[in-house]
């Protein structure tokens, strides 16, 4: 389905660059709350685009946008180089699974996949023949005559994909679809719609606030907080390279010490001073280190600026040890990840250890803007 | 026997192991037994049934059939009392008039319920939802005949509607133009039966998942085609279960065409108690006869959306 472009957006001069999606400063205010604040984002065509963030961050306002289910206060929104903010949705080659599936309880499977279809008025050979396509494209082809009742959770899950990819849309947004499956069948399907968007090759927009989803799922991630996007990058940047506190506390686990910069030093609070990799922060911030990057040792054998501390706790996770330590460089205790290693050799309770990390896993970051 | 077991077993697997080993001696007995023990608690409803409504529809049923000869009912059967109403021209316009009477205010309630429960399960918070299915409920506590006398301050001469107008400089007289006709039927009616129809309808739509609509837009239905295309084949089960709340009662009501009716408004329940209080009693249970049939073919036919999943969970 086309969009039509009006004379207008030719005339204006303001030519996107003929991505996939693009929203221009947008903003946008409920009343007195400013849900989103002057966003400006490239989805390109094709990827498989993450929106990540709590509750209230403004990911789902921000599908909703691009869907056409509310206007922005400010800004424009472009789909390939036409403008869509200004069409409803049942103009925009874009379709959405919604949270709840909304499958249409009282149509067949068949006439759910079918109904956009219907819409369009297209005739009943090609409709059968691309249902047919869409429900073998999410294994359900044997499932045709079933009423969504008749299904279980993961099986109206694809219906509802089936039925928003059988018009093969420019975009697919997709608002937390897997949230009320259990975590067994969260991670099936997590695979299967990575599968699903290879086949297709249509840009998904995935809206949640699972970050280990996130990062299993997408090319790139926009991490979202208050309205704004924190950081937009690939999962490895994101994790590796957090650009504030938020980013790096939200994704994965972290320990953060309150540090003030002297040259290549950080200072703790208490005075020790340890490596750090030579940020461009001035003044204090957050050193941030991954539990996977701390050592955890004898205090004899630490190499020099290692914090000194006491094991809390150390717990076998199957995956990983986590061992937590508290020192008094820091309010919070360390929480070490500890892999491979044998259960018996760690750390005891009570412990004296000794606690140090390479200068390069070390991460400074400003301290949290309110 | 082996009512009981011997071995010392916990008081929860020996009430099992009991019943299971029922004792084998005298079986028909003991069918009896535990029928009587199974079904007995139904005594108590299948005597109320039987005695108070079966029993009496079959006198109905029976007196249809005689005759009443002066003053006596007189066991002869005859469709003599069917054929007499058919026969009256005045009886047979009143039937259809009831009809039509019925169908307007069953028309008119329901045209207001839909739009009152549309909005209630739309847009009001549901914090206030139960309050104000409260104050449409209210009205059931005070008696029916005083709901209805009190249109009679408000239609009559000397009522609410008509002091106004006055007040008002519009009229300089009282019109009796309000009351004492079919106008005034319906709209008392109407105003009976809107709690009926809005708490079914409210029930019906408020079971909606509006994501669905939101759905057939994103997939290309404009809001008209979505609405005809998913709201209402999912609240029809509930609409014509209002129909059917609304317009059954309505037929058989006598009442409130008795009070505010006058000569104009009269609808069939008012010609069965005609009947009976001129003890014509077999001409009176003819016409009963009619209307619960004209009834028990309304619920044949629309006896799918009575099932209460239909209605209530489709």
């Amino acid at each position: 389905m086309a969009v039509t472009a009006t004379p207008a957006s030719r005339a204006s001069g303001a030519e996107s660059r003929g991505a996939g999606i693009e929203l221009r400063g947008v903003t946008k205010r409920y009343g007195g709350n400013l849900a989103l604040r002057e966003i400006d984002v490239t989805i390109e065509d094709g990827e498989f685009f993450c929106l990540l963030g709590p509750s209230g961050c403004g990911k789902t306002t921000t599908l909703n946008l691009i869907g056409g289910f509310v206007e922005p206060s400010e800004g424009t929104i472009w789909l390939r180089g036409k403008r869509i903010d200004t069409l409803p949705p049942h103009k925009r080659p874009v379709n959405t699974v919604f949270q709840s599936y909304a499958l249409f309880p009282h149509m067949s499977v068949r006439d759910n996949v079918a109904f956009g279809l219907k819409m369009d008025r297209v005739d009943r050979a090609e409709t059968r023949r691309r249902v047919d396509e869409a429900l073998a494209l999410v294994g359900l082809e044997e499932f045709g005559s079933r009423s969504p009742a008749q299904l279980s959770g993961g099986q109206q899950q694809r219906v509802a994909v089936a039925r928003a990819l059988v018009k093969q849309p420019a975009v697919l947004l997709l608002d937390e679809p897997l949230g009320a499956l259990d975590l067994k069948l969260r991670q099936r399907l997590q695979v299967e719609l990575s599968e699903i968007h290879r086949e297709v090759g249509t840009t998904f927009v995935y809206v949640t606030h699972d970050q280990e989803e996130a990062m299993s799922m997408a090319d790139r991630i926009a991490v979202m907080n208050h309205g704004r996007i924190e950081q937009l990058g690939t999962p490895f940047e994101i994790y590796r390279r957090p650009a504030s506190r938020f980013v790096a506390d939200f994704i994965g686990d972290a320990n953060f010490l309150d540090v003030r910069v002297d040259g290549d030093v950080a200072v703790l609070a208490d005075g020790t001073r340890v490596p750090c990799r030579r940020g461009d922060v001035p003044g204090p911030g957050s050193l941030m280190v991954r539990p996977e990057a701390l050592r955890v040792g004898d205090p004899e054998a630490a190499p020099n600026g290692a914090l000194r501390g006491r094991v809390l706790q150390s717990s076998f996770l199957g995956t990983r040890l986590r061992v937590a330590v508290a020192t008094p460089s820091s309010d919070a205790p360390l929480i070490i990840a500890l892999h491979g290693e044998d259960p018996a050799s760690a750390p005891a309770e009570d412990a004296e250890v000794a606690v140090w990390w390479a200068s390069g896993d070390a991460i400074l970051l400003p301290p949290d803007e309110r | 026997m082996g009512v009981g077991r011997r071995d010392p077993a916990p008081a929860g697997r020996a009430l099992t192991d009991a019943a299971v080993t029922a004792p084998t001696a005298r079986p028909g007995r003991r069918r009896l037994g535990s029928a009587v023990s199974a079904y007995g608690a139904f005594l108590p409803a299948v005597l109320l049934l039987g005695g108070f409504f079966l029993v009496p529809l079959g006198i109905i049923v029976v007196y249809s059939f005689w005759q009443v000869i002066d003053y006596n009912v007189v066991h002869h059967w005859t469709l003599d009392n069917y054929r007499y109403f058919f026969s009256v021209g005045a009886y047979v316009t009143t039937m259809w008039k009831t009809l039509l009477v019925s169908l307007v205010a069953t028309a008119i309630a329901l045209g207001l319920a839909f739009p009152f429960a549309y909005w209630l399960s739309r847009y009001v918070p549901r914090r206030l939802r139960v309050p104000l299915l409260i104050l449409v409920v209210v009205p059931f506590w005070t008696s029916y005949l005083l709901r209805v006398y009190s249109w009679l301050t408000i239609l009559g001469e000397k009522g609410v509607i008509n002091r106004f107008l006055q007040w008002l400089g519009i009229t300089h007289h009282p019109l009796g133009v309000f009351l004492y006709d079919r106008p005034a039927v319906i709209l008392v009616l109407v105003y009976l039966y809107f709690p009926f129809a809005a708490l079914t309808l409210y029930s019906s739509i408020e079971r909606f998942d509006w994501d669905q609509l939101r759905a057939a837009m994103d997939l290309g239905a404009t809001p008209l085609r979505a609405i005809r295309r998913i709201l209402v084949p999912q609240i029809r089960p509930g609409i014509v279960t209002a129909v059917i709340f609304v317009f059954i009662p309505i037929l058989g009501e006598y009442l409130t065409p008795q009070i505010v009716g006058g000569t104009g408004g009269v609808m069939i329940g008012n010609l069965v108690v005609n009947f009976f209080q001129a003890a014509e009693y077999t001409r009176g249970a003819a016409v009963s006869l009619l209307i619960a049939a004209f009834i028990l073919l309304l619920l044949v036919v629309f006896r799918r959306s009575l099932s209460a999943p239909e209605a209530y969970g489709g």
